[in-house]
């Protein structure tokens, strides 16, 4: 039996005997080349391939981002059309916030949480790998709406009878990133033979509604995931109370998605059944309640925001106690603010809809509980002050961008607890003020961050260290940059500048600071650019570096760089918190477990089903729009989707597992010293 | 019991078996997922109480609409499909693979009984005049129950292929009862979810002289 040959421990995946699923195909256990990343369940490998992809999408969510800004930058400018402008505009947040930086931060919570709790792996590898796929299929669905708006700008689908049945040609998204209702659905009386109400936007609605379903799926995938990983997978001694801080906010981040995405999944769902099948759910004609989208939409988009930005406030925990040489000042209590502004997020969502005539009592109440999820933000930031106060601080790349965070952060709660109150509010809404707000919130905030780890975490993820000069130029391009792009977006709101106007008369006062803030747009847009340069060049050409160059507190510095496949050659027993800063400067020493060695550690089988079943998504994502184009038998693409993710769910579940023993380097299991430098991988 | 199922067990730090905590989690959301759903419906129906106006201009109310025996029934059947689902994992936990065919067997009946039942319902509300187009209280209703209908929908396809891969040999031991385990989990759910449903849509229609939302209709006999 090839069984038993396949579970002799061997010292690379690429000695193992051929092994047969249980449905007799050969797993790919043995591939390399893109064949491993294609059927990798490694979740250190998904999480280079989440940053791979986020970052791509970073650069398209920036190219829309900067056209926009060219458009603004001089009056009555006609660089773009209003049609287009509305597209970039909407393509642009739907971009950064659904296909930049939740992935960026999937790659995050991939490649740590299981290093940072001394795991080998996460919970359920294959499902890790559905969830990248899934993603990967649905930011492609989202993003072949602009080939169709390119091939229809081109002419191509002039000849064709159904163009004529799109009487709004949007192809691309345009509605915004929260698609409001009623512009989002339909009016009117469906029609009786093809059940379809007249709409106001074209099919790029469409796109956005079945992309951001499909999204939604991998994240909630991944967020069951991880809970079930940190709950469930520490290392002995690892209790809650001592893990890392990122880890703790990715707990605090995946309850928010498992428990927020069910809105928008409803909201879409009902959205698509009035655009496709004529339902009234907002529907104003027919008594549809278009204020219900609002609330549904934040219902889930509120608690979105925090899903954003705690995983950078976890990476800012890490850098600054590494960079100042103390532990985080007030550890349970940055863990507790975290988990409530978790909880506090669900309960603020109707301050996006102050001007919505919510009446007083809900109004006020709204207005009290955005001002109190203040608190525990305000906590964190004097946390983070305390941890650096008395500290020894050393400027690195990382610590520079997690400072600015704390800057750039704070500027744009400032300017959040501005619009908590109802009455200011109602007139910034929908003004320029808005962007500067929840710009300084998510680039000041988030993209620093997620910078910050990038900075901090590639010579753990490649082994090699980002060049610092260009690190420090792109950093200072960058927060000078976006200070330059946002700041007069403050004036401009407060001087009447509304949001999503595709251009602006002159005379309005209006001119020098768009003018400016196109520039600092160029600023950030060159700074973004050099940094993922030098990420790029440092994965591939970097200067190779020792396994912990910064002095690192948590667990995953004390493996090599880059981590072997297996993780821990021997499991951790965990005695306090910071465990190996402890180690290394002559406290109580990491025990290991006897585990390992020549007998193996449990390798999990890589697999095609997770690609196969995510490959359903693109059928059924590629399908709807097409059948709301009424592109004749468009239906059986999406029954296509629905038979290849059910096949793909299907062959997953009767290969089996599988798995393998992997051999692991010997260490003396009473030694304090992290495990020696593997020489087994392949990679 | 195959050695294949049982090659790897790894411990986890809280004693609950993986697939059991991920079921719970999947759970949580899908909560959310339902309260969504029917908040959408009942705020509709405290907004517009008088049923629809169907393709003729007749008004109906809600009350003629439903046919509440039948409903009754099918939730009774449904309930019942619980307790057979309680009686398959108990059966397999004790590993008597027969008694888990048998009652399991039960629960797709049962649940294929309850999938009729809605069809039926579906047909005859449709030939009343409530469509999805006609009116909010047709979209609501329809996309609310019918979302609850692909639940049983999965959990019959579910325990059908369940059934079928416990004659591989290859369901058994610790996983195999992990696995019959948390399907039966996912069916309690949609059985519970049902329970709410059947109260918050259909019976609380009942309630007063003229229905919890006040639809002024003269009489509830039907």
């Amino acid at each position: 039996m090839s069984h038993d040959t396949h579970h002799a421990p061997v010292a690379s995946k690429l000695d193992l005997a051929p092994e047969r699923s249980d449905l007799g195909f050969i797993r790919p256990d043995r591939t390399t080349g893109w064949l491993d990343w294609l059927t990798t369940v490694d979740h250190k490998k998904i999480g280079v391939l989440y940053g791979a992809f986020a970052m791509l999408y970073f650069l398209i969510g920036g190219v829309e981002a900067l056209t926009i800004r060219t458009q603004l930058i001089r009056p009555d400018n006609d660089f773009v059309t209003a049609r287009m402008y509305n597209q970039l505009f909407t393509m642009h947040g739907t971009t950064m916030i659904f296909l930049g930086v939740m992935p960026l931060s999937a790659a995050f919570f991939n490649f740590l949480v299981p290093l940072q709790i001394g795991a080998r792996d996460v919970a359920f590898p294959r499902l890790n790998a559905f969830s990248l796929w899934t993603f990967v299929f649905g930011a492609f669905v989202l993003n072949a709406s602009w080939l169709f708006e390119f091939g229809h700008l081109a002419g191509w689908f002039n000849s064709f009878d159904w163009h004529k049945a799109l009487v709004y040609t949007d192809f691309a998204p345009a509605n915004g990133w929260f698609s409001y209702a009623p512009l989002s659905g339909t009016f009117g009386q469906a029609d009786a033979a093809t059940l379809q109400a007249p709409r106001f936007t074209g099919v790029g609605t469409d796109f956005w509604i079945i992309g951001i379903q499909v999204l939604g799926i991998a994240s909630l995938a991944a967020s069951f995931n991880f809970i079930c990983t940190i709950i469930n997978m520490r290392a002995k001694g690892m209790t809650m109370m001592r893990m890392p801080v990122f880890t703790w906010m990715t707990l605090v981040t995946s309850f928010l998605i498992i428990l927020a995405f069910p809105a928008i999944t409803v909201a879409l769902i009902e959205l698509m059944f009035d655009r496709q099948f004529g339902a009234n759910f907002f529907n104003p004609s027919a008594g549809g309640q278009p204020v219900l989208w609002q609330h549904l939409f934040w219902i889930f988009g509120h608690p979105e925001v925090y899903i954003l930005v705690l995983p950078a406030m976890g990476i800012v925990s890490e850098i600054l106690p590494t960079f100042s040489g103390k532990a985080l000042f007030g550890y349970p209590i940055v863990v507790f603010s975290g988990a409530v502004i978790g909880f506090l997020g669900f309960a603020v969502w109707s301050h996006h809809m102050f001007t919505t005539g919510l009446g007083p009592v809900p109004t006020a109440a709204f207005a009290l509980l955005t001002m109190a999820i203040a608190v525990p933000t305000g906590v964190k930031i004097f946390n983070w002050i305390g941890t650096l106060w008395g500290g020894r601080i050393r400027f690195t790349p990382p610590m520079v961008l997690a400072l600015g965070f704390i800057w750039m952060f704070m500027c744009g709660g400032f300017s959040g607890v501005m619009h908590s109150s109802a009455p200011a509010d109602s007139q910034q809404q929908d003004s320029y003020f808005v962007i500067a707000h929840f710009h300084y919130v998510l680039l000041g905030g988030v993209l620093l961050g997620l910078m910050a780890g990038l900075y901090f975490w590639f010579p753990k993820i490649f082994g090699r260290m980002p060049n610092a000069p260009l690190a420090y130029i792109a950093s200072g391009l960058v927060i000078l940059g976006f200070n330059m792009a946002f700041g007069p977006m403050h004036y401009l709101g407060l001087a009447g500048m509304p949001r999503r106007t595709h251009t602006y008369h002159a005379g309005n006062g209006w001119e020098t600071w768009n003018y400016v803030a196109t520039i600092g747009a160029y600023i950030l847009g060159a700074g973004v650019f050099l940094a993922f340069m030098n990420l790029i060049w440092t994965a591939f050409k970097g200067k190779k570096c020792a396994s912990d160059p910064w002095g690192g507190r948590t667990l995953e510095w004390s493996l090599p760089s880059p981590v072997p496949e297996y993780n821990f050659a021997q499991s951790p027993i965990i005695a306090r918190r910071d465990a190996f800063f402890e180690d290394k400067h002559g406290g109580r020493p990491i025990g290991y477990e006897n585990d390992g060695g020549d007998a193996g550690v449990h390798m999990p089988s890589q697999s095609w089903m997770p690609l196969l079943a995510g490959a359903g998504f693109l059928f059924i994502g590629l399908g709807m729009p097409m059948m709301s184009m009424r592109i004749p038998h468009a239906g059986w693409l999406v029954i296509t989707g629905l038979a290849v993710l059910f096949v793909g769910i299907w062959l997953w579940a009767l290969e089996g597992p599988g798995g393998y023993m992997l051999k692991t380097p010997v260490a003396p299991v009473t030694s304090g010293q992290p495990s020696p430098v593997a020489t087994t991988s392949a990679h | 019991m195959s050695q294949a199922a049982d090659a790897y067990v790894a411990p986890t730090s809280t004693g609950i078996d993986h697939k059991k905590l991920i079921m719970w989690l999947f759970l949580a959301s899908d909560c959310m997922f339902f309260g969504t759903l029917i908040s959408t419906h009942l705020l509709y129906r405290k907004l517009y109480p008088t049923g629809f106006t169907d393709a003729e201009g007749h008004q109906h109310f809600i009350q003629n609409l439903f046919n509440i025996e039948l409903t009754s029934f099918s939730t009774f059947i449904l309930l019942m499909s619980s307790f057979l689902m309680a009686l398959a994992v108990s059966a397999m936990h004790k590993g008597e693979i027969k008694s888990f065919r048998r009652n399991v067997l039960g629960v797709i009946f049962f649940g294929l009984i309850f999938l009729g039942c809605q069809v039926f319902e579906f047909t005859h509300f449709y030939h009343q005049g409530l469509t999805i187009q006609n009116s909010v209280l047709g979209s609501t209703f329809y996309v609310l129950t019918g979302t609850h209908g692909t639940h049983v929908a999965i959990g019959v396809l579910w325990l059908v292929l369940l059934y079928f891969y416990s004659f591989s040999g290859k369901l058994g031991g610790h996983m195999g009862a992990l696995d019959v385990e948390v399907a039966g989990l996912y069916w309690h759910f949609v059985d519970i979810v049902w329970i709410i449903i059947f109260t918050l849509v259909y019976l609380v229609e009942y309630l007063g002289p003229s229905g919890i939302w006040g639809s002024g209709l003269p009489t509830l006999a039907k």
